[in-house]
């Protein structure tokens, strides 16, 4: 969930009341999915619950949706939206690079530092969050008093031209920035494998950037002395592009500024079947919702009028439709809500508005049996008989190394299940078998007082071609004795007394595997199919691990002797 | 003090001797077999316990003969001195000289040695032994007191681990209040990870977290076709279910995209859509994966623990009942709150908070209702409410740990030292 800070002082100047802080930490912030997370004088910490409505990752978001709650000031926001002169032209080489850029004029603007502040969180939470890191949206900001339309949005090869970029002192090609600028490095890997990089430029030559990167010095430096603003978004996207540009020039609007479009011109048709387009758009969305629907899943009795009220205070409009059947309530949205597409997302603003600590829960009495899954049961069957045993029980991760599964137990290497994207080469495969895990905790305890005796039972995932997933979670149980001296015959009484007390029939066949010293090991054998191994650990592999003190194990499936 | 079965000194039962005395004499059970007539030598071995003694003394004795590898009773005895012996020296009664010397020689018993117990009347002693009971020389003794306030020698019982003792008790506490446990595969694919979930492939609500992919294996398979044509067309235009969807063109090869379990909710849509149980309450505690830096909050792996309740008419009151009943009876809550909510599949959403009597206010758990985008495509009508609950916190206060690594705790002195979770 977004993280965001915002003035105490600002966000009531915003809502046009002094809230008292404890209202807005108990209540007010509830409104808008929120919770005052720290407070540090005039500096508040809002968590924003919601990860899809990004107009509310800022002051002005928030404070609309309080306003509407606890002012007069309820029912839509009314965006004006005028037309600029600005024209954006948009190269058909960017069609494979990046495609689409909406762009709009922001005029008027008294920018103070929480202007801008709030302005530079927005536009970075949006594109962190919302646009995946700049991968789907990247959204800049610019002086439009330094930029001279009409501007193109085009492509360019790397060494073919330098600018300033921002924060910097020196001229660079594209290609000196994805290797110097630590913008570039950061993102350089969006633009990885493409001839030519993205740019905007105006009629001046002058770049104003290259998204989705880093803006230049010269233009894209918004400052408390900017008046006018010309924003542009690029991305894959129409939908997502447009929401973006919306929740930026809303909350712009908020604080004062004037809005106006800006004639975008495409090689070829691309939205609504239209190649020039006007953007923003910031006329309201229409949806219609069935009162006794709404009813249904709050579980309150609220009439369409109470319903209406209630929207009005999340900023809908309202009109009550419908014959005395059936109740309809049509809903105006506003344009920088990008989150409403069934009747149940208008449904959840209405308990909002209600308060959810003012409705009273109710305990359904539903007649259910309850049951544990028979694999539980049977593992914790097992766990029983072997804490019987003396036996301490260990809980590993499923997902281990290779070295650790194969190389330690001196054994080849198999094909495993294995993680594309790692965190760390520690945890990359998922054991196929679960004695290795156990040999890594006796390996970490060597310390410990001996005689050790620990078990553990889990799963381990096995590769299966004939599985919806490809593989299948097989759970095992393993048991190994560490002491000055172990033997065959003390382990093996271990597992003759696991199968005894389960009363299962099983006979032991010598076997010979690398991990265990030759002559002193067999397979276990349930109904003639082996279900796992038994015996002495190899000195080889108990040089691997590092460990001076003996160990016998064993390990079976015990899905098999369910 | 009266002497017993013989000159020679007090005789007990050896341990084959007492063994003899409950199950017959080997001889003796080898005659009684035989009388009912001959019989092959492999059946004997078969029927008769220690065969070779009781082969060995019949021959010696001339009751029984081997011929072809058949035995035959040729001399069938009235009794048995030597099981007679047994019963008397068991008995404490006088057993005579020559039978006592076959005993000694067939080890079926054991001298005990009088001098040793005679000499220790009227000393105090330290050890209890079986032949100062048996001869009653115990009552002119008396016994060493100890110091019996010391503690025994530390010993290490066999356990439990506390994390898997406390999912446990989390499990039954569940199924006391009526739910039936699920599970699902470690290794799964995006479409019930995500896409069955109503999650968008291209979009920022696929990314509500970070998760891992499969290099190998890569694809699984997808369900079937009726599924899958109905959530592609919810994905894109929202089909039936009233919604606008969310307007991109949905690949099939991306949903059948290999990951580990990211979420728990993975498992809910797989049983929605093979059939439960309305009314049905349902819930599972498994193993998830993201790649997140492990610290003190964040372990390679961890344990989920979600579900959801189906019924006709539940609304989002019950969602609330729901909060409110695992808040106070699994969290030990004293007090409760509610904020709005946001996961990608339910909608309304809502959190519960609990002041808990050790921690404070804390999370506990989520709740929403699925979206109809998610329970329609798989052919549920039913309002169902799914929830998860974050237990980590509570297991770790139950373990009095901070470190939630600590969880999983490899550390051997630690868990020998842990008390038990009751």
């Amino acid at each position: 969930m977004p993280t965001i800070d915002v003035s105490f002082k600002d966000l009531c100047r915003l809502v046009g009341r002094n809230m008292p802080l404890e209202k807005l930490r108990d209540e007010y912030i509830l409104y808008a999915k929120g919770e005052v997370d720290e407070v540090k004088g005039d500096e508040l910490k809002l968590d924003i619950k919601d990860t899809n409505r990004p107009e509310l990752w800022s002051a002005e978001g928030v404070a609309r949706e309080i306003q509407g709650r606890i002012t007069k000031h309820i029912g839509l926001p009314k965006y004006k939206v005028g037309k600029s002169k600005v024209v954006v032209k948009v190269d058909k080489k960017n069609e494979n690079v990046r495609p689409y850029t909406v762009c709009a004029v922001a005029k008027g603007l008294k920018i103070d530092v929480n202007v801008l502040s709030q302005m530079i969180q927005l536009q970075e939470k949006v594109c962190n969050t919302f646009g995946r890191n700049r991968k789907e949206v990247a959204l800049g900001v610019y002086d439009l008093h330094r930029v001279k339309p009409p501007i193109n949005f085009t492509t360019v090869k790397p060494e073919s031209i330098k600018f300033v970029p921002l924060e910097f002192d020196e001229a660079m090609t594209p290609k000196e920035i994805l290797k110097k600028h630590p913008k570039g490095k950061e993102f350089g890997h969006l633009l990885k494998g493409f001839k030519e990089y993205p740019i905007f430029i105006d009629s001046a030559g002058n770049v104003l950037s290259m998204p989705p990167v880093i803006n230049s010095d010269y233009t894209g430096k918004v400052t408390t002395n900017s008046r006018d603003l010309f924003i542009e978004c690029s991305g894959f996207n129409f939908k997502f592009l447009m929401a973006a540009l919306n929740v930026i020039v809303t909350a712009l609007a908020d604080r004062g500024a004037k809005i106006q479009t800006v004639k975008v011109v495409y090689p070829k048709r691309v939205y609504e079947n239209k190649s020039t387009i006007y953007t923003p758009e910031l006329k309201p969305k229409k949806f219609t919702i069935k009162a006794d629907y709404a009813n249904s899943v709050t579980g309150l009795k609220l009439t369409p009028k109470q319903m209406c009220r209630l929207l009005e205070k999340a900023r809908y409009k309202t009109k009550v439709k419908g014959g005395k059947k059936e109740k309809k309530i049509e809903v105006l949205y506003p344009a920088y809500r990008q989150d409403i597409m069934h009747p149940r997302d208008v449904v959840e603003d209405i308990i909002i508005s209600y308060g959810y600590n003012k409705i009273e829960p109710v305990v359904s009495e539903l007649a259910t049996i309850g049951s544990i899954d028979n694999k539980e049961v049977f593992s914790n069957a097992i766990a029983e008989i072997s804490v019987g045993l003396g036996l301490q029980e260990v809980l590993s991760y499923t997902l281990t190394n290779k070295d650790n599964l194969f190389k330690k137990m001196n054994i080849e290497e198999q094909i495993v299940a294995e993680v594309e994207n790692p965190v760390s080469m520690n945890w990359n495969v998922f054991r196929n078998w679960l004695l290795p895990s156990v040999m890594e905790f006796l390996s970490n305890n060597q310390h410990v007082e001996y005689p050790q005796r620990v078990f553990e039972i889990g799963d381990v995932v096995l590769l299966d071609d004939t599985q919806e997933t490809k593989t299948k979670d097989i759970r095992k149980l393993a048991c190994a004795i560490s002491n000055t001296y172990v033997s065959y015959e003390e382990i093996s009484s271990v597992l003759d007394a696991v199968m005894k007390t389960l009363g299962i029939e099983y006979k032991l066949k010598s076997a010979t595997h690398p991990s265990f010293i030759e002559g002193r090991s067999a397979n276990v054998l349930v109904k003639g199919k082996s279900i796992g191994l038994i015996g002495e650990i190899h000195p080889a592999v108990m040089e691997n691990w590092k460990l001076e003190m003996p160990v016998a194990a064993f390990e079976i499936d015990i899905e098999e002797l369910q | 003090m009266q002497e017993k079965n013989s000159k020679t000194g007090p005789f007990r039962l050896s341990k084959e001797g007492q063994n003899y005395l409950e199950t017959g004499l080997p001889e003796m059970n080898l005659v009684n077999i035989l009388k009912e007539g001959p019989l092959e030598i492999q059946k004997a071995k078969e029927m008769v316990g220690n065969f070779n003694i009781a082969f060995q003394w019949t021959k010696k004795n001339g009751w029984v003969v081997e011929k072809d590898g058949m035995l035959r009773l040729v001399k069938e005895p009235k009794r048995s001195e030597i099981q007679e012996a047994l019963k008397k020296i068991a008995d404490g009664e006088e057993v005579e000289k020559g039978i006592i010397d076959v005993l000694i020689q067939r080890k079926l018993v054991k001298k005990m040695i009088r001098g040793e117990v005679d000499g220790l009347v009227g000393k105090e002693v330290s050890d209890l032994t079986p032949d100062l009971i048996k001869t009653g020389i115990w009552k002119k003794v008396t016994f060493k007191p100890y110091n019996v306030t010391v503690a025994g020698k530390r010993i290490y019982p066999g356990k439990r681990h506390p994390y898997d003792q406390f999912l446990m008790k989390v499990r039954r506490k569940l199924v006391e209040l009526g739910f039936k446990e699920m599970t699902g595969p470690t290794v799964e694919t995006e479409f019930w990870n995500f896409d069955a979930l109503f999650q968008p492939q291209n979009h920022p609500a696929r990314d509500w977290t970070q998760t891992y992919n499969m290099k190998h294996p890569k694809f699984g398979r997808l369900p079937e076709k009726g599924i899958i044509s109905r959530v592609k067309a919810t994905h894109e235009d929202g089909w039936t279910t009233g919604g606008t969807g969310w307007g991109y063109e949905w690949d099939a090869q991306k949903a059948s995209r290999l990951m580990p379990r990211a979420h728990d909710t993975a498992i809910s849509p797989r049983y929605l859509a093979k059939g439960v149980e309305i009314p049905g309450k349902y819930f599972n505690i498994v193993r998830c994966y993201r790649p997140d830096v492990i610290d003190a909050t964040h372990g390679v792996e961890f344990n989920q623990t979600g579900g959801f309740v189906i019924a006709k008419d539940l609304t989002f009151k019950n969602l609330l009942g729901l909060l409110k009943q695992f808040a106070y009876e699994i969290a030990g809550a004293k007090k409760i709150k509610f904020y709005a909510d946001y996961y990608p599949f339910t909608e309304p959403s809502c959190q519960i908070s609990i002041k808990h009597p050790q921690l404070g206010w804390m999370e506990a758990a989520g709740a929403g209702i699925f979206r109809p985008e998610l329970t329609e495509p798989l052919g549920i009508k039913e309002p169902v409410i799914a929830w998860g609950f974050g237990i980590d916190r509570l297991a770790m206060h139950a373990m009095s740990i901070k470190d939630i690594r600590y969880l999983f705790s490899r550390n051997l002195e630690w868990l020998r030292n842990q008390t038990i979770i009751i």
